[in-house]
């Protein structure tokens, strides 16, 4: 089977002051340590388990500039057999269409069987990549999964629904599935992995014949703002006992939780 | 899934010698986890010699409940050393990538955020904030390196240790600097853990801090900071442990204690990596018994006997498989028989350990975990508020 996953190198912005650039349309990135999307991951994980099970080989897909090469020498790492790289500076600050037109140039003439990614990613979180690159291959899609099963010329697979509900769905193959966090354990990278990673070639695409022009205009940022700050916040000041005390008191005299 | 004997092309046995093990089994019979984990140290060297399928070792998941504590090493006549088996085990679990979760992202975060407790690297010196700390990033230059760690930098409790010994430092015109938000962990644990190829990452970076800043000596708060300076990184300078320098303070009369106080009784838990593993018993004794109102009383099992906490070899991220009573319970128990008002100790491991223990065997109110550090500042502050 010829599998392929897409992966995103993106920022970890947990702690971090994000502040809107000068553009008013893009946030500062300067600084942040970059890692790949939580989501592809597990998408990464299923890839291998998949391959390891079923057989055949797995390519791994990254749409980057050069710094981001270090979430394909992951893939490379657990199992991925080829990794290639798509890039060209027209794609910065792109727009998920023309993150998807990018996809499908990556992919190319190759026919997958199975093309994973991600359900999101934890940067913008449009969660458009892997349906719209669908689109573009014409093959199916199925979004939000977290159980699946390769079987012969289908997949099985259970979308994750609100409420706690699932959804099964039996589909044909080739498909474009995007990965719900949860549906494995991804395994630990370790850093000799990675640095044995770096001996295996990564194969670099020029994006730019990547026609975008139809894309651009189908989504466009206007502003980024912080959420503007409420009113009625009170930070409880203290020990961890006093705070405990006055929290407990507030929620009494609010009524309805206790 | 990666092979024992895919280390250096040679099987456990071979790399640690093993066919001169005995049996005897002096290793199991001190290891402070054989009381409450299937962790059987003998039975690992045992089967890397005898078993043909050695890979089993693999399957053992209570590798991961060995503290690293080193007791087994320091007390096997053969002088083998089985910590270092139990280390091999787990850096080929972790080639396979099969590891604790809690401790994969111990890990990344290490790589990645420069400390193991998933905080960001911007936020490292925020417990400095309102005191008087010197930093190469306000360019106080000092041929002595006080290295805090990540442990006291970012958790809240733990915290109470840097602060202590910046106002220690400041009362006592202590000449150090610290590297600011530049410091990064100094990967002690999670060589333990078995990440190797993590602890030579981080372990770089440190050593080509020390050597641009040309630092003649080293301070850590950690004695894990400190054991791992002076066994693995192969410094050049100095490195000690702050309570050495406390002690060296105390002896030349240059910390202003309080004058009266109450008195305390107090017991030292020796944290492994301070006694066990460098010989450190006296300095801190020493620095406790020059506070004035500090009884200090001994622990049954104290000094090379000391109860491990089970805060070392990356447990900290460890749930482990260990059953009942944990040995931080049992120190907090022991020490309230004993009537000690006060378990010190001097490692932010063993401060974090005894403080849960306190909460999880019901004993808030009837005894209280303080850091030597912060027993000096108490009395010191103490003065300076009744004056």
């Amino acid at each position: 089977m010829k599998i392929a996953v897409f992966v995103k190198h993106v920022p970890d912005v947990a702690e971090a002051d994000l502040e809107v650039a000068a553009d008013g349309r893009t946030l500062k990135g300067a600084g942040l340590p970059f890692e790949m999307n939580e989501w592809d991951r597990f998408a990464l994980e299923e890839a291998v388990l998949i391959k390891d099970e079923v057989g055949g080989d797995l390519t791994a897909f990254l749409i980057g500039d050069e710094a981001a090469e270090e979430s394909l020498r992951r893939c490379l790492a657990v199992g991925a057999d080829r990794a290639v790289r798509l890039w060209d500076e027209a794609l910065s600050g792109a727009n998920p269409f023309e993150i998807a037109a990018a996809m499908r140039g990556a992919v190319g003439d190759d026919n997958y069987d199975l093309i994973l990614c991600g359900a999101q990613s934890s940067d913008y979180g449009y969660g458009m990549g892997g349906p719209l690159l669908a689109e573009a291959l014409g093959i199916n899609s199925v979004a939000l999964v977290n159980k699946m099963k390769v079987e012969g010329s289908k997949v099985l697979v259970t979308r994750e629904l609100e409420g706690g509900w699932g959804e099964e769905v039996e589909v044909n193959l080739p498909a474009v599935i995007s990965i719900q966090t949860g549906i494995n354990e991804p395994r630990y990278v370790s850093i000799l992995g990675i640095k044995k990673a770096r001996k295996k070639p990564i194969d670099v695409l020029d994006g730019a014949g990547v026609d975008l022009s139809s894309e651009g205009g189908k989504l466009v940022v206007e502003s980024l703002q912080a959420p503007p700050l409420g009113e009625g916040a009170e930070f409880l000041e203290g020990s961890p006992e006093e705070v405990a005390e006055r929290c407990l008191a507030l929620l009494k005299e609010a009524g309805g939780v206790l | 899934m990666p092979k024992l004997s895919d280390i250096e092309g040679v099987t456990l046995a071979e790399r640690f010698e093993l066919a001169a093990c005995l049996q005897c089994g002096r290793c199991t019979g001190g290891c402070p986890m054989s009381i409450r984990s299937p962790l059987n140290s003998r039975k690992f060297l045992y089967e890397s010699l005898i078993r043909e399928d050695g890979e089993a070792l693999l399957e053992r998941e209570e590798v991961w409940d060995c503290t690293s504590c080193r007791t087994c090493s320091s007390r096997c006549p053969r002088e083998l050393d089985p910590a270092m088996v139990m280390r091999a085990v787990r850096t080929v679990k972790i080639e396979g990538g099969r590891i604790p979760k809690t401790l994969m992202d111990a890990m990344e975060s290490s790589l990645k955020h420069g400390n193991p407790w998933g905080r960001s690297r911007m936020k490292r010196t925020a417990w400095a904030e309102g005191i008087t700390v010197n930093s190469i990033e306000e360019d106080a230059e000092s041929e002595r390196l006080w290295f805090v760690g990540c442990t006291p930098a970012y958790d809240p409790r733990a915290m109470g240790m840097a602060k202590a010994l910046a106002r220690i430092f400041e009362v006592a015109g202590v000449d150090y600097t610290t590297l600011g938000s530049e410091e990064v962990c100094c990967g002690s644990e999670m060589l333990r853990a078995g990440e190797e190829g993590l602890f030579e990452e981080l372990s770089e970076v440190n050593k080509e801090n020390f050597a641009e800043l040309e630092f003649a000596e080293v301070v850590a708060t950690s004695p894990h900071c400190m054991n791992t300076f002076i066994a693995d990184y192969g410094l050049d300078i100095p490195v000690t442990h702050y309570t050495q320098l406390l002690a060296a303070l105390a002896a030349e009369g240059k910390l202003p204690f309080g004058g009266e106080s109450e008195e305390v009784k107090v017991a030292f838990h020796d944290p492994c990596y301070l006694g066990k593993q460098n010989s450190i018993y006296d300095a801190p004794r020493n620095v406790l018994k020059a506070v004035p109102g500090v009884e200090l009383v001994e622990f049954a099992r104290s000094r090379e006997r000391s109860l491990c906490c089970e805060g070392g070899g990356g447990r900290m991220w460890i749930e482990g498989m260990g059953e009942g009573e944990r040995n931080a319970q049992i120190r907090v128990r022991d020490a309230i028989e004993m009537g000690v008002d006060v378990i010190a100790t001097a490692c932010p491991f063993c401060l974090l350990t005894l403080e849960d223990a306190v909460k999880t065997t019901g004993s808030e109110g009837k005894i209280r975990i303080f850091d030597i550090a912060e027993i000096v500042v108490n009395s010191i502050d103490g003065s300076e508020r009744s004056e």
